[in-house]
């Protein structure tokens, strides 16, 4: 029997010492917020906090996890910085289809609660470990930087100029600072 | 007239000297020099063993045979591993009791002539590739207790694969002539005067765990240079380090914690993982010794005359350009500057190895400290970025992936040169041909 804190709860679970901790979290307990991706760390959709690191939980066995806190995409939210990270998140409307996201917040919380004001240059390389398919990442940073900043951001699809092409794609053009406290 | 006449004398004499020696080396060759010596101290599995198979299988692990006579993931001891030396390729044996293909017909003195004098069963000398250099020493007893554990597996069906070497290096009487030169066929005698971790720890180091087979660099006739006994060499593109007494280029300011975890787990904090051969070598015979032989290893290590390594080979346990970085970002000077290196580095390699090197989740992927980024040739990082890793023990198992079919050579250069720079503070040496020569075949 392993003991772990799961967002701040104690989960007893019976499996093998080397399970991977994504295997317990969304088999064995039901946390499927966190995805499988690769399953070789290479991705960073697994991504989730062992005391308050970004770790990739599909190589990492169960029995490593110890004493540590395990935080997930269910939990990040009780954080201070999870909860800005996710509101800049629906804030900037990041999300395509999706199942890189819980990995991009993990990643991003920890970047944040490490580095609360990254540069750009410093946000793409903490990035860097999560890949996404739809090709979030113009939008994945405008949300950090406006968690580092406190500056609302909101994107523009259809700027003053109005090229028509882009508005037909939805495509973003740029961000305009907005009113408020983010 | 006179001249040539001596000259003439002289290349008979040589010639005939020759063919005398060859002769004296091929009659003593099938001599395993037994002097029905009796078991001495240092020898055996542990007393806490006492099931005579648990012994021999002890024993077989602690002299790591499974390493060359399983191909990995497969049927253990029927041999087929490939040996690929400058003069050509040696597969090993099955040695599983099967009658046809494996040593199941072999009596106990052949065998014990095996391992003593390295000839077959049909008279004829073994390729040293087989570490019988080393296995000389070992006790009668102990090289039976072996057997035995062969024997007690189930016999498997699999024919040796021919080796594939190069004239003169297939004619076997020529290791008649090899042996005679250089292998002393004698059996581990305590030395006088060491206690008796000291003594056990050599004969697990020397006769059963055959480490001077890597990590002892050879002559031109491929023999070991027992003066530079453990002082390093590179096999099969792996680099087997120094790991004589020496503070600076060998394991002499490991603490014994270190040194017994890097033994036991294939991981010691702050120095590194094993992987490659050395990484075999924990999986197959390490892991399973007991805490007291780790120990006595230890000990024997710790004695090792110190052997310097070529300058600049040291580990820099202050690499600037990693300490300068946090663990998510280079230091911003470094990361102005780019590069191809540092671009694959951030795409790959940082999720799991971060970029101060401390390793994410795992110890086993922290960079700083470890010989594989010190080493100027860069050899078993080439290796490690080709090949991947993969350590099993009991403690669980850590992997890392392969990226040899995802990049070139040039790109793999480049990204070894990035972890030479950034975590060992060594110039960037390794080029993209010789990244070419270093890919498998």
């Amino acid at each position: 029997m392993i003991v772990l804190n799961i967002n701040g709860e104690s989960r007893s679970v019976d499996v093998p010492d080397d399970m991977p901790l994504l295997w317990v979290l969304r088999d064995v307990i039901g946390l499927t917020g966190t995805k499988f991706g690769c399953g070789i760390a290479q991705c960073g959709a697994c991504t989730v906090h062992l005391d308050g690191a970004a770790v990739r939980s599909c190589v990492l066995p169960v029995a490593a996890v110890g004493t540590k806190a395990v935080t997930t995409i269910e939990g990040v939210g009780a954080s201070a910085v999870g909860k800005k990270v996710q509101q800049a998140w629906l804030d900037i409307e990041v999300v395509q289809c999706g199942y890189c996201q819980s990995g991009q917040i993990m990643s991003a919380a920890a970047l944040l609660a490490a580095t609360p004001e990254p540069s750009d240059a410093e946000i793409d390389v903490a990035m860097s470990g999560n890949i996404c398919r739809c090709g979030t990442y113009v939008r994945i940073r405008e949300a950090i930087r406006q968690v580092a900043t406190g500056q609302k951001v909101a994107p523009q699809t259809l700027p003053n100029e109005a090229p028509n092409q882009a508005a037909a794609t939805g495509q973003v053009l740029s961000f305009v600072r907005v009113e408020g406290v983010a | 007239m006179k001249l040539v006449r001596m000259i003439l004398a002289l290349i008979a004499i040589v010639v005939v000297g020759a063919a005398a020696f060859t002769a004296y080396a091929w009659f003593i060759v099938g001599d395993g020099k037994e002097t029905g010596a009796p078991q001495p101290a240092a020898a055996g599995a542990p007393a806490s063993l006492t099931d005579p198979v648990a012994r021999g299988e002890y024993l077989t692990r602690a002299a790591d045979c499974a390493a060359c006579h399983t191909v990995p993931g497969g049927q253990p001891y029927t041999g087929g591993v490939a040996f690929k030396m400058p003069f050509g390729t040696i597969y090993s044996t099955n040695i599983t009791a099967d009658k046809e293909t494996g040593i199941g017909d072999w009596s106990d003195d052949e065998f014990v002539r095996a391992l003593h004098a390295g000839v077959r069963k049909d008279g004829k000398p073994l390729y040293p590739a087989f570490p019988y250099t080393s296995y000389t020493a070992l006790s009668r007893d102990d090289v039976l207790a072996i057997k035995a554990y062969l024997f007690s597996l189930p016999p498997k069906h699999a024919p040796a694969r021919p080796n594939e070497l190069s004239f003169p290096f297939d004619q076997r009487w020529g290791l008649s002539v090899w042996n005679a030169l250089f292998l002393k066929k004698q059996r581990y005698e305590p030395v006088q005067g060491k206690s008796q971790a000291w003594n056990r720890g050599a004969y697990l180091a020397t006769a059963l765990g055959h480490c001077d087979e890597c990590h002892t660099p050879r002559n031109a006739m491929y023999a070991l240079k027992r003066g530079d006994a453990l002082s390093g060499e590179v096999l099969q593109g792996w680099k087997a380090y120094n790991i004589t007494s020496d503070k600076t280029y060998g394991i002499g300011n490991w603490s014994e914690q270190q040194l017994a975890d890097y033994l036991s787990k294939g991981h010691a904090s702050g120095r590194g993982t094993a992987s490659g051969p050395m990484g075999e070598v924990v999986q197959y015979s390490l892991q399973y010794l007991t805490p007291e032989d780790i120990g006595a290893l230890v000990t024997y290590l710790r004695e090792v005359k110190p052997q310097q390594g070529s300058a600049g080979s040291e580990v820099n346990d202050r690499p600037a350009l990693a300490l300068a970085s946090s663990a998510s970002a280079p230091g911003a000077e470094e990361l102005a500057q780019g590069g191809l290196g540092q671009h694959l580095f951030q795409g790959a390699c940082s999720s799991c190895h971060l970029w101060n090197g401390q390793g994410r989740q795992s110890e086993a992927a922290a960079l700083l400290g470890t010989q594989a980024a010190n080493d100027p040739q860069a050899h078993n990082l080439t290796q490690v970025i080709l090949q991947g890793s993969t350590l099993r023990t009991a403690h669980g198992e850590t992997s890392m992936p392969s990226f040899g079919q995802a990049y070139t050579d040039a790109e793999v250069a480049a990204l070894g040169n990035f972890v030479l720079t950034h975590f060992g503070g060594k110039p960037a040496t390794l080029t993209a041909d010789e990244v070419a020569k270093r890919r498998a075949p």
